[in-house]
Formats: structure tokens, C-alpha cells, sequence
């Protein structure tokens, strides 16, 4: 099984829920992991955990890039940084992968200095897995959009290619055969949006080997019509945060418009099951983190507010990608240009 | 004239310790009896350590002695010899206990009692050998291996007073004949304690079989070494100058060969004991040396940087250090223990 580095300085819950994930994946599964971060507080909250020192590797790192950080200055001059160690493992081959939940705009600067870009990918695309409505039995309930912020704004080429790396990894990852592709637009017509998207559309409605199936509006983001959405940085990471804010929106303004009556008091303890699932069904500090997708090397990032369960499923996942040979299936499919 | 080594004594527990007996399951404790000795499976590496100990006293013309202690009955002892036999292990005894003797007896609470009946049976046991018998104690983090092991190193120590002691037992609720019997013995051991030349129990290793977090048992003091699995045992032993570098070769070896370890595996066992402080860097590395000659660790070298960095922080390890009188009463719930110095005794 390959190795995976792990970030352990990132993340808003920082190392003890970092490490108490990689704890739990030690004693489930037989992923090899590299914790990267300050030794003795590693070891320390080990100690506290069950764990299996088999599976457990400790790399210490001097530096550490917190998540309020500015991204460029913690590029440019932390160089211990835990986030740039874990990435040099990979580079250098040491690591299968590397998981973090850290500063994003910092990993994704990061990467693009340690990490080597798969050929013919101009710029790399974050990835983020959000909930969305099953059309059929089986279908996988999350859906794959990109890109949620690597870029602000990109040309159609840079659209193809990450839909291209979108759907190989719902391929790999999610085990979706044909998986469907969607283009975020305006409306469903083909000339709608800019230049851009209207040559996006084209290019991939020609593309050979990719399910595309149109574009889709923000209203249809969670039906099922697509797995795979491909937009630009900077409407995804807005439609991104958007979605996150949505379950904790309804909740709280139903609670806001309630009035102090006992009848709609009780209605609403009734209904509090269902609003606590809405919530967890959008709790994003739950998930297991999606990929940066671009580089020759597997790199999950994790949720800032991931709590341990969610860093046991980004390891698993990253681990997954290693073994299940995402970076060649990426390198096959964007060499079919 | 120079003084004969002392004699080293090895206790084990069976089940967890040395078998990976299903303790956990109603299934698994009903099989027990009926298994066949090549039905029974040893711990990865035990035996090779087992037999290493042994070697490595010998060789040096040492005194060695290797007992094992279990609350297993003694119907499964045919099996039990049986096994060790396969697996090559000399012994000087073992221990079972007689559950049907208690049952007919009407003791059911026997069956269940620990810590009364492996206290009493170690104290016996201490009084057959040399007060300068230098012992070392291995068991698990199933049951009260921990504590029960504490107590008989604190007694057999002079530390804990044979008065403390059965008040303590008292608050633990073991059964009253065992808590006199215990006494007795405890008075017998304080009489022949040679507390100012050595300290009889030298390490206590707990098997962390569950795994329960090392933290949870750091209340019984640096003498008590939580390890994951007995490369980590080894390495201690190595230290402590009761284990050949080539017999912890074979522990490593037995590990790859019979229990498909990776080197990987080897080497971060080996680092999580250092970092845990139970193992000095100096005795790492020769160890390192010798499992990279064997081929049993992994060809890259380690990153220098880290290797320096563990080097300037690490401390001594705990086993320097004197050992003191573990808080028997906030783990037991007594009130009140004397301390030593505080009561006479002869």
C-alpha cells in the first residue's frame, strides 16, 4: 500500500483532529502514512489515541502555514512549512500522495512550486465534492465541481482539461462508468455566456471519449443531471460557498421566523430531525476532501473544518488514488487531444 | 572476587500476552479448551524473543529463568506445553488456575478475581528465588496486568508496604483470604528485600493488544513500558543488556518472515518507541545497523535532518529513572495508603 504525507499542521481543528483521523485509518486499514509537523506535539497527541506505530511515520516540520495566513507571503518565505515538506515527499517519490487540510490558496500555490504539472495541463483545477439529489438507485450521492478556486478566470482549453481530469477522476474515484459532464452557465442554450464558455461548449460537445451533456444552470446543481460540473475559480469557489451556507441558512431562518408559540415550537422539535440531517448532509467538515487536480502527483485537499473522520476519509480516498492509478488515467485520458 | 551476575527472571502471561487468545468474544473464550496446540497461534515475534532471551543469558553464562503465569485452567496445560514446545521455548514452569478447584469449592467469584490470585502467585513465586533475582514482567492491557505487576514491583521493592498493600486490595475488593495470604507474602518479601543494591523488577512491558492509548498507562511510571508489538519489547531488552543485537535480529527476522512485516513496518516501530522515550537513539541505531545488514529495514537511508533533530531532543530514557510509587489509590479509589517510611515493619 502506498504512503501517504499528511499535512498535520493544517486545518482549523489543527494536529489532534489531523492526527486522531490518521490514528483511526492506522487501525482500520493498511495505509501507510507520513504525519508532517512538529514531532513532539505529533507524538503527543498520539500517545493520547489508540493508533498502530506499523502504519505511522513522523517527519518533523519547522514551520507551519495557519489557515488566516496571506497566501503568496507563506509561499514565498515558509519553506518549512509542514504543507511544502509533505509536498517535497511526493515529489521526490517518497509518498504515493500527500492530504491536507490547510490554507487552500496556500496549497495550491505551493503545489504549483513543488509539484510538476501533468503534460499538456496549463493550470491546475481544486476540486470540491458537494451533496446533490440521486436520479437512481446507486448513484453516488456527492457530485464532482471544478474548478472551485485554483484559477479566477480561464480559457476554453483550460475548461476541457479540467473536465477531462473531472470525469477520469469520478471514473477512478467514484467508480462512475460514463460519468456526465456539465458546463455552469447561464442557460442551457449553447451561445449563452461569454466567448469563452460558448467555445467551451463546443470543444467539449466534439470531445471524443467524454459524456458531456450540456450546460447546466445553478438551479439544477443539485439534481442529479450531472456528476462532473466544470466552471471557472471564480464563479465555483462563489457557488461553492454558497452551497455550504445553504443548510445552515434554512435552519436558522426557520428558527429566526418561528414565533413564540408553543404549537410552531413543537412543530418545529418535530421537524428537528429533518433539519439536523439537512445540516449533516451539508456538513462539509464531514467529507473526505477532494483533489487538486493537474500534477503528477495525487494531492487531496481536505476541508478546512475537517474533523478526524473527514481526515481518515482523505487519506483513504488519496491512498485509493495512488493505488488505483489516477495519474495514469489522467496522463491517458488528456493525451487524447 | 566479582559477584555472579544476578539471576534474570522472565514472567509471562498466556492469553494476549503470548497467545492471541480471543478473550472478546463468548465464541472465542468456549474454543479456548478445545483448541489443539497447533491450533494455537503466539504473538508475532514472542517466541523468537522468548528464545532470545534465553540464548543471550547463556551465551554470556548467565542464570536465567522463564516462567509463565496464566488464569487459564490447568486442563489446558497439555495444549499449552505442547505449543511452547513447538515453538521451541524452554520454560522453568508454568502456572494455571485452578477455576473447577474454586468452583467446587463455591468460590465463584475466584473465577473472575485477577489481581488477588497473579498477586499472590507472583509473591510465591519470588520467595523461590535469590534476593538478588533481577525480573522482568510481561503482560497486557486486557485485564490488570498493569496494575497487578506495579503492585508486586512495589512490594518486592520494600516501596509498598505490606499494611498498604492489603488496604489497598481491600478498596479493590479482592477476595479477604487472598488479601491475608497476599499480606503474609508481602511481609515475607519486605523481610527479604534488598531494596539499596537493586531494584528486583527491572521493566514491566504491556502488550498493547486492544490497543489502549500509551498515555493511559503513563500513571504507572517509566518502569512500565506500553509496546505495540514485541520488536518494540525487543529493542528495550536490547537496551537493557538482556538481549543480543543478533537475538533482536531474530525477533525482527521471525516478524518479516512468519508474520509478513514490512521493512517499513520494522522501522517505524522502531522509531515510535524511541519517540515514546522508552529507548535511547544510541541503542537505536546499533540496532538500525544491524537490522539494515540483515536486509530488514528499508534501503533508503533515513532523512538526515529528521535523524539530527530526534538526536538533539531526545532525553534519557524513562528506565533511568528511579522508579517512585505509582498513585495506587486514585486508581483504586482507597483513600488512604501510607507511604513508605511512614509505618515500621521488620
Amino acid at each position: 500500500m502506498p504512503t501517504v504525507a499528511v499535512d498535520v499542521m493544517g486545518g482549523e481543528h489543527g494536529p489532534d483532529a489531523v492526527v486522531h483521523g490518521v490514528a483511526a485509518v492506522s487501525l482500520q486499514s493498511d495505509i501507510d502514512c507520513l504525519l508532517v509537523g512538529d514531532e513532539a506535539r505529533i507524538q503527543k497527541i498520539l500517545d493520547s489515541t489508540a493508533y498502530n506505530p506499523e502504519r505511522i511515520a513522523i517527519l518533523h516540520a519547522a514551520e507551519a502555514i495557519d489557515a488566516s495566513e496571506e497566501p503568496r507571503s507563506a509561499v514565498r518565505y515558509k519553506r518549512k512549512a509542514s504543507l511544502f515538506v509533505a509536498l517535497r515527499e511526493v515529489a521526490a517519490g517518497r509518498c504515493a500522495a500527500v492530504v491536507s487540510a490547510g490554507n487552500a490558496a496556500a496549497a495550491i500555490g505551493a503545489s504549483l512550486r513543488e509539484l510538476t504539472l501533468l503534460p499538456g495541463v496549463r493550470t491546475a483545477a481544486m476540486a470540491s465534492v458537494y451533496p446533490r439529489a440521486a436520479e437512481h438507485a446507486g448513484q453516488d450521492p456527492l457530485a464532482l465541481a471544478l474548478d472551485v478556486g485554483a484559477t479566477v478566470r480561464c480559457t476554453a482549453d483550460e475548461l476541457v482539461h479540467f473536465a477531462v481530469m473531472g470525469s477520469t477522476y469520478a471514473r477512478v474515484i467514484s467508480r462512475v462508468a460514463e460519468p456526465r459532464v456539465a458546463l455552469l452557465n447561464m442557460g442551457r442554450d449553447p451561445l449563452q455566456g461569454d466567448a469563452v464558455l460558448s467555445a467551451a461548449h463546443r470543444r467539449l460537445r466534439d470531445r471524443r471519449g467524454l459524456n458531456f451533456v450540456g450546460n447546466i444552470e445553478g438551479h439544477e446543481l443539485t439534481s442529479g443531471r450531472a456528476d462532473v460540473v466544470v466552471c471557472e475559480g471564480l464563479l465555483g469557489n462563489i457557488v461553492l460557498k454558497l452551497l455550504e451556507s445553504v443548510a445552515t441558512m434554512a435552519v436558522d431562518l426557520t428558527a429566526a421566523a418561528a414565533p413564540r408559540s408553543w404549537r410552531l415550537r413543537a412543530g418545529m422539535a418535530i421537524m428537528a430531525t429533518g433539519s439536523d440531517g439537512l445540516r449533516a448532509l451539508a456538513d462539509y467538515s464531514s467529507y473526505g476532501g477532494a483533489p487538486l487536480l493537474g500534477f503528477e502527483q495525487v494531492f487531496i485537499k481536505a476541508h478546512g473544518r475537517s474533523q478526524a473522520p473527514a481526515i481518515g476519509n482523505a487519506v483513504k480516498v488519496a491512498a485509493k488514488a495512488a493505488r488505483d492509478g489516477l495519474i495514469p488515467a489522467l496522463k491517458a485520458a488528456l493525451a487524447d487531444d | 572476587m566479582t559477584e555472579p551476575a544476578p539471576r534474570l527472571v522472565y514472567r509471562w502471561d498466556l492469553d494476549k500476552t503470548y497467545l492471541l487468545s480471543e478473550l472478546d468474544s463468548l465464541r472465542g473464550l468456549v474454543k479456548i479448551p478445545f483448541e489443539r496446540p497447533e491450533d494455537k497461534v503466539a504473538a508475532p515475534g514472542v517466541a523468537a524473543l522468548i528464545r532470545g532471551l534465553r540464548e543471550s543469558a547463556l551465551s554470556r553464562g548467565g542464570d536465567v529463568r522463564i516462567y509463565f503465569l496464566s488464569a487459564s485452567p490447568p486442563q489446558i496445560g497439555r495444549a499449552i506445553r505442547r505449543k511452547l514446545e513447538l515453538d521451541g521455548i524452554v520454560h522453568d514452569g508454568i502456572v494455571f488456575k485452578d477455576q473447577l478447584q474454586r468452583l467446587f469449592r463455591g468460590k465463584f467469584r475466584h473465577l473472575r478475581e485477577q489481581v488477588g490470585y497473579k498477586l499472590t502467585e507472583l509473591l510465591k513465586a519470588r520467595q523461590a528465588e535469590p534476593v538478588t533475582a533481577r525480573e522482568y514482567l510481561f503482560g497486557d492491557d486486557w485485564e490488570s496486568d498493569p496494575l497487578i505487576y506495579s503492585l508486586y514491583a512495589d512490594v518486592v521493592a520494600g516501596r509498598l508496604l505490606p499494611a498498604a498493600l492489603e488496604e489497598l486490595l481491600r478498596a479493590g475488593r479482592v477476595d479477604p483470604p487472598l488479601i491475608t495470604e497476599a499480606g503474609a507474602l508481602a511481609e515475607a518479601c519486605a523481610r527479604a528485600a534488598d531494596r539499596p543494591r537493586t531494584e528486583p523488577v527491572a521493566r514491566i512491558f504491556i502488550n498493547l493488544e486492544r490497543p489502549t492509548p500509551p498515555a493511559a498507562l503513563r500513571a504507572f511510571g517509566a518502569r512500565l513500558v506500553p509496546t505495540f508489538n514485541y520488536l518494540q519489547t525487543a529493542a528495550c531488552l536490547f537496551e537493557e543488556e538482556a538481549l543480543s543485537a543478533a537475538a533482536a535480529v531474530a525477533v525482527a527476522r521471525s516478524l518479516v518472515e512468519e508474520s509478513g512485516y514490512r521493512a517499513g513496518q520494522i522501522a517505524n516501530s522502531l522509531a515510535d518507541i524511541v519517540r515514546r522515550d522508552h529507548l535511547g537513539e544510541a541503542a537505536a541505531a546499533v540496532l538500525r545497523l544491524a537490522f539494515g545488514r540483515a536486509g530488514l529495514l528499508p534501503t533508503a537511508p533515513p532523512r538526515w535532518r529528521d535523524r539530527l533533530v530526534r538526536r538533539w531532543r531526545r532525553t534519557p530514557p524513562g528506565a533511568a529513572e528511579a522508579p517512585v510509587l505509582p498513585d495506587y489509590r486514585s486508581m483504586i479509589g482507597t483513600p488512604e495508603v501510607e507511604a513508605p517510611g511512614s509505618t515500621q515493619h521488620d
